[in-house]
Protein backbone atom coordinates (compact mmCIF):
# COMPACT_ATOMS: atom_id res chain seq x y z
CA UNK A 1 0.00 0.00 0.00
CA UNK A 2 1.49 3.53 -1.03
CA UNK A 3 2.42 5.32 2.44
CA UNK A 4 0.99 8.45 1.50
CA UNK A 5 -1.44 9.95 3.96
CA UNK A 6 -4.79 9.84 3.81
CA UNK A 7 -6.67 11.90 2.32
CA UNK A 8 -10.13 13.19 3.30
CA UNK A 9 -11.55 16.56 1.47
CA UNK A 10 -14.39 17.92 3.32
CA UNK A 11 -17.34 19.62 0.49
CA UNK A 12 -19.59 22.46 1.76
CA UNK A 13 -22.17 21.55 0.11
CA UNK A 14 -24.71 24.44 -0.58
CA UNK A 15 -23.59 27.85 -1.84
CA UNK A 16 -26.57 29.88 0.35
CA UNK A 17 -25.93 33.38 1.86
CA UNK A 18 -25.85 32.76 5.50
CA UNK A 19 -25.46 28.74 5.42
CA UNK A 20 -24.91 27.24 8.57
CA UNK A 21 -23.39 24.39 7.15
CA UNK A 22 -20.06 26.36 6.86
CA UNK A 23 -19.51 26.77 10.44
CA UNK A 24 -19.96 23.10 10.83
CA UNK A 25 -17.75 22.03 7.24
CA UNK A 26 -15.03 24.26 9.13
CA UNK A 27 -15.47 22.32 12.47
CA UNK A 28 -15.18 19.46 10.73
CA UNK A 29 -12.29 20.10 8.79
CA UNK A 30 -10.52 20.67 12.40
CA UNK A 31 -11.23 17.58 13.58
CA UNK A 32 -10.14 15.77 10.33
CA UNK A 33 -7.10 17.32 10.94
CA UNK A 34 -6.24 16.33 13.92
CA UNK A 35 -5.81 12.93 13.34
CA UNK A 36 -2.82 11.61 12.27
CA UNK A 37 -1.52 10.24 8.88
CA UNK A 38 -4.62 11.73 7.89
CA UNK A 39 -5.29 15.23 5.40
CA UNK A 40 -7.91 17.19 4.65
CA UNK A 41 -9.04 20.55 3.08
CA UNK A 42 -12.53 22.16 2.63
CA UNK A 43 -14.03 22.44 -0.68
CA UNK A 44 -16.80 25.29 -0.96
CA UNK A 45 -18.90 24.25 -3.88
CA UNK A 46 -19.18 28.53 -4.13
CA UNK A 47 -15.96 28.21 -5.64
CA UNK A 48 -16.55 25.77 -8.25
CA UNK A 49 -17.40 27.17 -11.57
CA UNK A 50 -19.80 24.72 -13.49
CA UNK A 51 -21.95 26.25 -16.18
CA UNK A 52 -25.73 25.41 -15.90
CA UNK A 53 -25.86 24.53 -19.85
CA UNK A 54 -24.73 20.89 -19.66
CA UNK A 55 -24.10 18.22 -17.60
CA UNK A 56 -22.26 15.63 -16.10
CA UNK A 57 -18.45 14.67 -16.81
CA UNK A 58 -18.69 17.09 -19.87
CA UNK A 59 -17.95 19.61 -17.58
CA UNK A 60 -15.50 18.90 -14.97
CA UNK A 61 -13.80 21.55 -13.05
CA UNK A 62 -10.08 20.20 -13.30
CA UNK A 63 -9.08 21.00 -9.87
CA UNK A 64 -12.25 19.51 -8.12
CA UNK A 65 -11.84 16.33 -10.51
CA UNK A 66 -7.91 16.70 -9.34
CA UNK A 67 -8.56 16.96 -5.45
CA UNK A 68 -11.35 13.52 -5.80
CA UNK A 69 -8.76 11.43 -7.69
CA UNK A 70 -6.04 12.33 -4.86
CA UNK A 71 -8.87 11.31 -1.95
CA UNK A 72 -9.75 8.33 -0.35
CA UNK A 73 -12.32 9.46 1.41
CA UNK A 74 -15.20 12.36 1.08
CA UNK A 75 -17.18 14.28 3.73
CA UNK A 76 -20.30 15.57 2.53
CA UNK A 77 -21.85 18.40 4.47
CA UNK A 78 -24.98 18.82 3.69
CA UNK A 79 -28.42 21.10 4.42
CA UNK A 80 -31.97 19.77 4.41
CA UNK A 81 -33.41 22.06 1.87
CA UNK A 82 -37.05 21.15 1.72
CA UNK A 83 -35.83 17.28 2.66
CA UNK A 84 -33.68 17.13 0.18
CA UNK A 85 -29.80 18.34 -1.14
CA UNK A 86 -29.30 21.03 -2.87
CA UNK A 87 -29.26 20.94 -6.45
CA UNK A 88 -26.04 22.14 -6.96
CA UNK A 89 -24.46 19.65 -4.64
CA UNK A 90 -25.89 16.89 -6.99
CA UNK A 91 -24.72 19.07 -10.43
CA UNK A 92 -21.30 18.99 -9.24
CA UNK A 93 -21.19 15.26 -7.78
CA UNK A 94 -22.44 14.30 -11.21
CA UNK A 95 -19.34 15.74 -12.68
CA UNK A 96 -16.70 12.94 -11.92
CA UNK A 97 -17.23 8.73 -11.96
CA UNK A 98 -14.17 7.27 -12.27
CA UNK A 99 -12.70 9.32 -9.28
CA UNK A 100 -15.07 8.23 -6.39
CA UNK A 101 -14.61 4.61 -7.20
CA UNK A 102 -13.91 2.16 -4.37
CA UNK A 103 -13.70 5.52 -1.81
CA UNK A 104 -15.28 5.65 1.57
CA UNK A 105 -17.84 8.52 2.06
CA UNK A 106 -19.37 10.20 5.55
CA UNK A 107 -22.25 12.76 5.12
CA UNK A 108 -22.96 15.28 7.85
CA UNK A 109 -26.38 16.54 7.62
CA UNK A 110 -27.27 19.62 9.36
CA UNK A 111 -30.49 21.37 10.27
CA UNK A 112 -32.65 24.13 11.66
CA UNK A 113 -35.00 21.69 13.23
CA UNK A 114 -34.47 18.22 15.51
CA UNK A 115 -33.96 15.98 12.79
CA UNK A 116 -29.89 16.68 12.10
CA UNK A 117 -30.78 16.58 7.96
CA UNK A 118 -31.53 12.84 8.41
CA UNK A 119 -34.01 12.97 5.38
CA UNK A 120 -31.37 14.56 3.65
CA UNK A 121 -28.43 11.78 4.65
CA UNK A 122 -31.11 9.10 3.77
CA UNK A 123 -32.28 10.70 0.03
CA UNK A 124 -28.14 10.77 -0.48
CA UNK A 125 -27.09 7.38 0.02
CA UNK A 126 -28.48 6.03 -3.38
CA UNK A 127 -26.93 8.77 -5.17
CA UNK A 128 -23.41 7.81 -3.02
CA UNK A 129 -24.16 4.21 -4.42
CA UNK A 130 -24.63 4.92 -7.82
CA UNK A 131 -21.23 6.81 -7.91
CA UNK A 132 -19.17 3.95 -6.73
CA UNK A 133 -18.51 5.84 -3.25
CA UNK A 134 -19.03 3.40 -0.46
CA UNK A 135 -21.40 4.69 2.53
CA UNK A 136 -20.45 4.18 6.38
CA UNK A 137 -22.60 3.18 8.94
CA UNK A 138 -21.85 6.62 11.05
CA UNK A 139 -23.45 9.83 9.83
CA UNK A 140 -22.91 13.17 11.27
CA UNK A 141 -26.10 14.64 12.65
CA UNK A 142 -26.12 18.60 13.45
CA UNK A 143 -29.43 19.57 14.55
CA UNK A 144 -30.98 22.62 15.73
CA UNK A 145 -27.49 24.08 13.91
CA UNK A 146 -28.32 27.85 15.35
CA UNK A 147 -27.83 26.45 19.09
CA UNK A 148 -24.19 24.86 18.22
CA UNK A 149 -22.18 27.76 17.31
CA UNK A 150 -22.12 31.21 17.89
CA UNK A 151 -21.60 34.49 15.45
CA UNK A 152 -18.07 33.90 15.42
CA UNK A 153 -18.68 29.85 14.08
CA UNK A 154 -17.48 28.70 17.77
CA UNK A 155 -18.91 25.18 18.70
CA UNK A 156 -20.86 26.02 22.02
CA UNK A 157 -21.56 21.90 22.62
CA UNK A 158 -18.28 20.03 22.90
CA UNK A 159 -20.38 16.46 22.90
CA UNK A 160 -20.02 16.93 18.95
CA UNK A 161 -16.33 16.41 18.95
CA UNK A 162 -17.13 13.07 20.49
CA UNK A 163 -19.85 11.61 18.12
CA UNK A 164 -17.68 13.20 15.16
CA UNK A 165 -14.50 11.15 16.51
CA UNK A 166 -16.69 7.55 16.35
CA UNK A 167 -17.43 9.08 12.88
CA UNK A 168 -14.58 9.85 11.60
CA UNK A 169 -12.95 6.54 13.10
CA UNK A 170 -14.94 4.11 11.04
CA UNK A 171 -14.27 6.74 7.86
CA UNK A 172 -10.69 6.33 8.36
CA UNK A 173 -10.39 2.64 8.73
CA UNK A 174 -12.84 2.32 5.52
CA UNK A 175 -10.83 4.80 3.63
CA UNK A 176 -7.51 2.51 4.79
CA UNK A 177 -9.31 -1.00 3.47
CA UNK A 178 -10.36 0.66 0.37
CA UNK A 179 -7.14 2.10 -0.65
CA UNK A 180 -6.02 -1.39 0.35
CA UNK A 181 -8.43 -3.01 -2.36
CA UNK A 182 -8.22 -0.43 -5.05
CA UNK A 183 -4.03 -0.86 -5.04
CA UNK A 184 -3.54 -4.45 -4.56
CA UNK A 185 -6.91 -6.50 -4.81
CA UNK A 186 -7.92 -7.44 -8.69
CA UNK A 187 -11.62 -7.72 -9.83
CA UNK A 188 -12.36 -11.18 -10.36
CA UNK B 1 -9.90 -9.91 -15.25
CA UNK B 2 -9.02 -7.59 -18.20
CA UNK B 3 -7.87 -9.49 -21.66
CA UNK B 4 -5.40 -7.09 -21.52
CA UNK B 5 -3.37 -5.38 -18.30
CA UNK B 6 -3.95 -1.26 -17.94
CA UNK B 7 -0.28 0.53 -17.58
CA UNK B 8 -0.21 3.59 -15.47
CA UNK B 9 0.14 6.98 -17.84
CA UNK B 10 2.21 8.39 -15.55
CA UNK B 11 4.11 5.74 -13.72
CA UNK B 12 4.35 2.64 -16.32
CA UNK B 13 3.57 0.15 -13.54
CA UNK B 14 0.59 -1.70 -14.11
CA UNK B 15 -2.78 -0.95 -12.98
CA UNK B 16 -4.95 -3.01 -10.22
CA UNK B 17 -8.21 -3.56 -12.14
CA UNK B 18 -10.52 -3.29 -9.08
CA UNK B 19 -13.71 -2.54 -10.51
CA UNK B 20 -16.02 -2.17 -13.05
CA UNK B 21 -18.98 0.27 -13.34
CA UNK B 22 -21.84 -0.38 -15.45
CA UNK B 23 -22.99 3.40 -17.54
CA UNK B 24 -26.60 2.70 -18.12
CA UNK B 25 -26.99 6.96 -19.24
CA UNK B 26 -29.09 7.37 -22.39
CA UNK B 27 -26.41 9.73 -23.66
CA UNK B 28 -23.31 7.12 -23.62
CA UNK B 29 -25.84 4.39 -24.90
CA UNK B 30 -26.96 6.91 -27.82
CA UNK B 31 -23.54 7.92 -28.61
CA UNK B 32 -22.00 4.32 -28.72
CA UNK B 33 -25.28 1.73 -29.37
CA UNK B 34 -22.67 -0.77 -30.57
CA UNK B 35 -20.89 -0.68 -27.13
CA UNK B 36 -23.76 -1.57 -24.73
CA UNK B 37 -24.65 -4.79 -23.81
CA UNK B 38 -27.90 -6.16 -23.96
CA UNK B 39 -28.14 -8.08 -21.30
CA UNK B 40 -26.36 -5.63 -18.16
CA UNK B 41 -28.42 -2.83 -19.99
CA UNK B 42 -25.32 -0.99 -20.60
CA UNK B 43 -22.19 -0.09 -21.49
CA UNK B 44 -19.50 -1.74 -18.58
CA UNK B 45 -16.25 -0.08 -17.91
CA UNK B 46 -13.44 -1.17 -16.44
CA UNK B 47 -11.45 0.83 -13.57
CA UNK B 48 -8.30 0.44 -12.97
CA UNK B 49 -6.26 2.36 -10.37
CA UNK B 50 -2.19 2.61 -9.92
CA UNK B 51 -0.69 1.43 -6.78
CA UNK B 52 2.49 3.69 -6.89
CA UNK B 53 0.26 6.94 -7.75
CA UNK B 54 -2.85 6.60 -7.19
CA UNK B 55 -3.70 7.48 -10.62
CA UNK B 56 -7.27 6.22 -11.99
CA UNK B 57 -7.61 4.95 -15.35
CA UNK B 58 -11.59 4.10 -16.79
CA UNK B 59 -11.92 2.23 -20.25
CA UNK B 60 -14.35 -0.28 -22.01
CA UNK B 61 -14.39 -3.38 -20.48
CA UNK B 62 -12.03 -5.88 -22.44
Amino acid sequence: MTTQPIFIPVILGTPRQGRMSEPVAKFVVEQVAKRDGVETELIDIRNIPLPTSDEGESIKDPKFSETMMRADALIIVVPEYNHGYPGLLKHLLDTNLKEYIHKAVGICGVSAGPFGGTRVIQSLLPVMRELGLVNIFWDGNFSNVHNIFDQSGKLLDEAYIRRLDKFLQELVWMAKVLRYGRENIASE
Amino acid sequence: MPAEPMTCPKCGIQMNHHADKLDSTSTAALAEPDAVNLELGGILNEVHTCPSCKTIEIRRAT
